[in-house]
């Protein structure tokens, strides 16, 4: 899968768990760039990307991430 | 007061297919506090007269008590204590009255491991006929 289809079904999910379609979804986002990203959406936002993308990730895995790029990294590595 | 304290079950405890079955009747005065606590007097849940005119039976048990009765189910069997629900979807299917014996089940569907997420299946069944069915999320806190 190419990165401009992950980034378009990652935005997707990001709009939804946020609620803000405005939202610009950049390699560099972190959780500090967004108010409402707190545990709970953080959550939600990983289960989501778990069940578009069909994967399973571990909580080393996702706990080592540092923004965006790095998940989408960590998808297509799974891919 | 609980008669039992909640299960405490551990990520570890967990697996797909695991179930738990929770038996319940809901009473006329379950509905009468039902009632009082949602603010829904609406007449198909406190008039059998109303309720019969549209075809029912009698006085439809709220789907909200059908709610209630998974919180029971999640907050003290699985996965029990340290629950955080986070998502229900319930279809009402048929109706229960007042008085009948009723069980609602959650099976254990999903497990994410990296988010602490049980996903389950529920089902709330009279007689082995669905009443309810549908699906809840809950967060198991770990620490």
């Amino acid at each position: 899968m190419e990165n401009a289809d992950i980034y378009a079904k990652i935005t997707e999910i990001f709009h939804d768990v946020f609620d803000d379609d405005t939202l610009e979804v950049t390699p560099e986002l972190t959780a500090s760039d967004v108010d409402e990203w707190d545990s709970l959406s953080h959550i939600r936002l990983v289960l989501s990307i778990e069940k578009a993308f069909g994967l399973k990730f571990s909580a080393a895995e996702v706990g080592r991430l540092k923004n965006v790029g790095e998940f989408v990294d960590l998808i297509k590595s799974k891919l | 007061m609980a008669d039992e304290p909640a299960t405490p079950l551990a990520w570890a405890d967990l697996s797909e297919g695991m179930t738990a079955t929770v038996p319940f009747s809901v009473s006329a005065e379950d509905m009468r506090l039902f009632a009082q606590v949602s603010g829904d007097y609406n007449d198909l849940h406190v008039s059998d007269a109303f309720a019969q005119s549209k075809g029912f039976d009698s006085a439809v048990v709220y789907g909200g008590l059908l709610v209630a009765k998974v919180s029971n189910l999640i907050g003290m069997r699985l996965p029990g204590l340290n629950s955080v629900w986070t998502r229900i979807a319930l279809d009402f299917r048929k109706p229960l009255y007042v008085g009948q014996e009723a069980e609602v089940t959650g099976t254990v569907a999903s497990l994410s491991e990296s988010t602490g997420m049980v996903g389950l299946k529920l089902a709330v069944r009279r007689e082995g006929k669905v009443l309810a069915k549908g699906e809840a999320e809950v967060l198991l806190v770990k620490r």
